[in-house]
């Protein structure tokens, strides 16, 4: 009973969201060492990419995750756009900000619900996907979509706001901030989730560093990167964003990081909705995008997201590369998982917040 | 970053094989390096700058060769640029001095067929272990067909 | 007369309070702790007639098992286990009537509800797969944590009143057992979480890690069996529970009628069903380590203690 078993965890597995295979050896309790293999997603983007126009690419990308989409087009038009040279009207920053920052929120959210489910408690899973449905409600009524929104266009947004809209969300924001209040209670204060996730999946600094680690994953070790501070876009360069760092490295200190990073994503939400400039959604794009090349960052609620593009001054693009914050963490797991105990596998897991779609493309 | 002063060390430091700079959109400095001095860059990078974030490493094939782009990243971008020819896809591996490296050099090798000298886990990232229809990101490969 | 004493002991034994109604109070029960559970996550919760749809479900479902594993020994285990567990139900009074009673049946009832522990264990060495086996030395190893303190815990009841037997415990009570033994009810109460793999202590079967633990592989009427066993077994417990603890069908605070004690007895069975589903709710499960830990460092010591404040109270 206590000699080695190679148990495998995916790609089919009751605590993988999206298929990947780690093969994992264990002895008794003990993980000896996991192996790993990406692509059961892999749906080939970038290569698609050279014989679709930008137009049409701007859902394509949308495509490569179904949590973090907005953020993909955000991140593609500002490469393309800047290529073009295009001026975006600063209302569809602002509106393009306030869904990224939605988005955030949503995602965190369910990753929350995620790890508790992970280690076994059902109930705050429940609640935070129940208070989740708030925030996809209301992007459904902005955009028509609740996960896929389509908000985006070559020049700016298809969408708008009117008065009576904001006032709506910020109601419904009231609420949601009272139900984030109580999950960030019971994630900084309740006893069977701590002993659970804390002193599991330790990221030192020098790792992260090692790894090219991003996002909350990050600054949960202490590491202080973020883009909406770092490489600040229109309208971030008018916010003033608080970046949350913790320095244990656990899967706690990612979940503290990220319950604290939902509360900031609401108020700067409020922000962005409080200011929304006046005029156009949008700015007329050419078909035929400038030869060049440019490079684009975003922060998606799981870290950095690039984008590179090159143009040969047709409608299609010569190359586009998407570089998703996934993959370097998952770069970490046959580390981290390597003498954890099999019940912390699946914390291990749900702690990075994998995103195997994205990581694929 | 003061990238200025990255380029003007990496040109006392590599001389010719450091190319003229070319600043891209949102807010990128590309830099072409000579095949043979890249890994010295990149060390020079790490010491002198302590640029230690790798975004990723592009790889493409623009009709002619193919190109290879390390896109670094310090407070702004600095992307290292190098070229290497179709008959002799071949680069030094980056895996010992960033540890990542090495996970975005297996993409980079299935999909444009370019050996890292060096790297000795390539082995397929995303693709099918019994893909054989070449590297996808290769102009002549079509990539449309399937099993 | 021998007739109508036959007719007597088979309705005792297979109508009231034997199989029909431990098996009717068991789907009751089943339904009505979803129904707690699922309220307090602020979901609806099924229907009433749910628990009985999913039997019969499960009945009519195809019965494999992976190559390699034994059909004989994966059939007989579950009706080992359900046998044992309805057994037990002949012995623990409902409200007063059991099929039978006599010196020594708690030791009897505690022995038959070990029984599907230890079948549940082979069961997932015995079919073969990995996360069977691997939930098979979990559900032994948290066997051990709980066993000890919830037998302790049920021992001292028996030496306050002098006797191993239910009904005479029931009767001998002065006042309810939570108030003379608080300890022992609150280590019977976490105990049996752990006997019947309830969370927080579900780590034999926990989804997240090894699919479903040593009945991953089954299917059909042999997992149909199992449910109702874990089902049978939470009827068993509690009701054990008010019989030692919280004074059966009788009451110590003011008289009640004859017709109404039945509801007493269901109303404080009721009691210990929504402890146990908002205990459920509470926690996030413990591994299997932390669970070791704790039987061993709190609740073996706890109830140590408890049988010998018994012990001193008694002489």
């Amino acid at each position: 009973m206590m000699d080695r078993m190679t148990i495998p965890i995916g790609p089919q597995h009751p605590l993988l969201k999206e298929p990947m295979a780690f093969t994992v050896t264990v002895e008794g309790e003990r993980v000896l060492e996991a192996a790993m293999r990406l692509g059961y997603v892999h749906r080939g983007i970038e290569k698609l990419a050279e014989s679709r126009t930008y137009v049409q690419l701007v859902h394509v990308v949308e495509r490569i995750c179904g949590i973090c989409s907005h953020v993909h087009t955000t991140t593609f038009c500002d490469a393309v756009e800047s290529l073009m040279g295009l001026e975006v009207p600063p209302r569809a920053y602002y509106i393009r900000a306030l869904l990224c920052e939605m988005e955030r929120i949503h995602s965190h959210l369910l990753w929350l619900g995620v790890l508790a489910k992970n280690v076994g408690f059902d109930t705050v899973f429940m609640y935070s996907w129940r208070d989740r449905e708030i925030v996809l409600d209301i992007m459904e009524e902005l955009s028509g979509g609740r996960v896929s929104h389509a908000v985006n266009i070559l020049g700016g947004v298809r969408i708008d706001l009117d008065a009576a809209q904001v006032q709506r969300i910020l109601e419904r924001f009231d609420a949601l901030e009272r139900q984030v209040e109580r999950a960030l209670e019971v994630v900084e204060q309740e006893r069977t989730l701590r002993a659970r996730t804390q002193g599991v999946g330790i990221l030192t600094p020098d790792e992260v560093r090692r790894y090219c680690v991003v996002g909350p994953t990050a600054r949960a070790s202490g590491v202080d990167v973020d883009m909406r501070r770092d490489a600040p876009r229109p309208p971030y360069d008018e916010l003033d964003v608080n970046v949350i760092l913790h320095d244990a490295g656990d899967v706690w200190a990612r979940t503290v990081v990220r319950a604290h990073e939902t509360r900031e994503s609401l108020r700067l939400a409020r922000i962005l909705l409080a200011n929304l400039p006046e005029g156009p959604t949008s700015a007329r794009a050419r078909r035929r995008v400038p030869a060049g090349e440019a490079v684009a960052r975003s922060e998606a609620p799981r870290g950095e997201v690039f984008y590179y593009v090159r143009s040969d001054g047709s409608d299609t693009p010569a190359r586009l590369k998407v570089r998703t914050p996934t993959l370097t963490t998952l770069a970490t797991l046959p580390r981290q998982l390597e003498g954890v105990a099999l019940a912390d596998v699946p914390v291990v897991l749900a702690g990075v917040d994998l995103c195997i779609a994205c990581a694929d493309r | 970053m003061d990238r200025d002063a990255v380029v003007q060390a990496m040109r006392a430091a590599l001389g010719a094989a450091v190319g003229e700079p070319r600043t891209l959109p949102v807010d990128d400095l590309f830099v072409s390096v000579e095949l043979t001095a890249l890994r010295a860059a990149v060390e020079l990078l790490q010491n002198e700058f302590d640029i230690w974030h790798l975004s990723t490493v592009t790889g493409l094939d623009d009709g002619e060769q193919l190109l290879l782009h390390y896109h670094f990243w310090q407070g702004s971008g600095l992307t290292l640029s190098v070229s290497l020819p179709y008959e002799r896809a071949e680069a030094p591996t980056l895996s010992d001095l960033i540890e990542v490296a090495g996970f975005y050099e297996r993409e980079v090798a299935e999909m444009l067929g370019v050996t890292f000298v060096g790297n000795a886990d390539l082995r397929p990232l995303l693709l099918p272990d019994d893909w054989d229809e070449g590297p996808p990101l290769r102009r002549h490969v079509d990539g449309q067909g399937g099993q | 007369m021998v007739v109508r004493e036959t007719l007597s002991a088979l309705f005792s034994i297979l109508v009231f309070p034997g199989l029909a109604f431990a098996v009717l109070c068991a789907l009751t029960f089943e339904w009505l702790d979803r129904l707690i559970m699922a309220r307090l996550q602020g979901r609806v919760g099924p229907p009433w007639y749910q628990p009985v749809a999913d039997l019969i479900k499960l009945l009519a479902k195809e019965d494999i098992l992976p190559t390699g594993a034994s059909h004989t020994v994966g059939a007989v285990l579950p009706l080992l286990s359900l046998a044992s567990v309805l057994a037990a139900a002949m012995y623990v009074p409902v409200a007063g009537h059991v099929v039978s009673s006599f010196e020594g049946d708690l030791i009897v009832v505690l022995f038959l509800l070990s029984l599907p522990a230890l079948a549940y264990f082979v069961a997932g060495w015995v079919s073969v797969g990995v996360y069977s086996i691997v939930g098979g030395s979990r559900s032994l190893l948290q066997y051990f944590s709980y066993e000890v303190p919830f037998l302790m815990a049920l021992a001292t009841p028996a030496i306050l009143a002098d006797s191993w037997q239910i009904s005479v415990i029931v009767a001998r009570q002065p006042t309810w057992g939570v108030f003379t033994m608080p300890l022992g009810f609150l280590l019977a109460v976490v105990g049996l979480i752990g006997k019947l793999k309830r969370d927080p202590f579900d780590i034999p079967k926990a989804a997240s890690e090894v699919v479903a633990g040593p009945l991953t592989e089954y299917s059909g009427r042999k997992l149909a069996l199992w449910h109702l066993t874990v089902d049978v077994q939470t009827v068993v417990g509690i009701m054990l529970l008010v019989n030692l603890f919280l004074g059966g069908h009788t009451s110590t605070f003011f008289a009640v009628p004859g017709w109404a004690a039945p509801l007493l007895f269901a109303a404080k069975a009721l009691a210990i069903l929504v402890g146990l589903a908002t205990a459920s709710v509470l926690y996030a499960r413990l591994r299997i380590d932390q669970l070791a830990q704790l039987g061993w460092k709190v609740l073996a010591p706890l109830a140590l203690a408890q049988i010998l404040v018994a012990l001193w109270m008694v002489g």
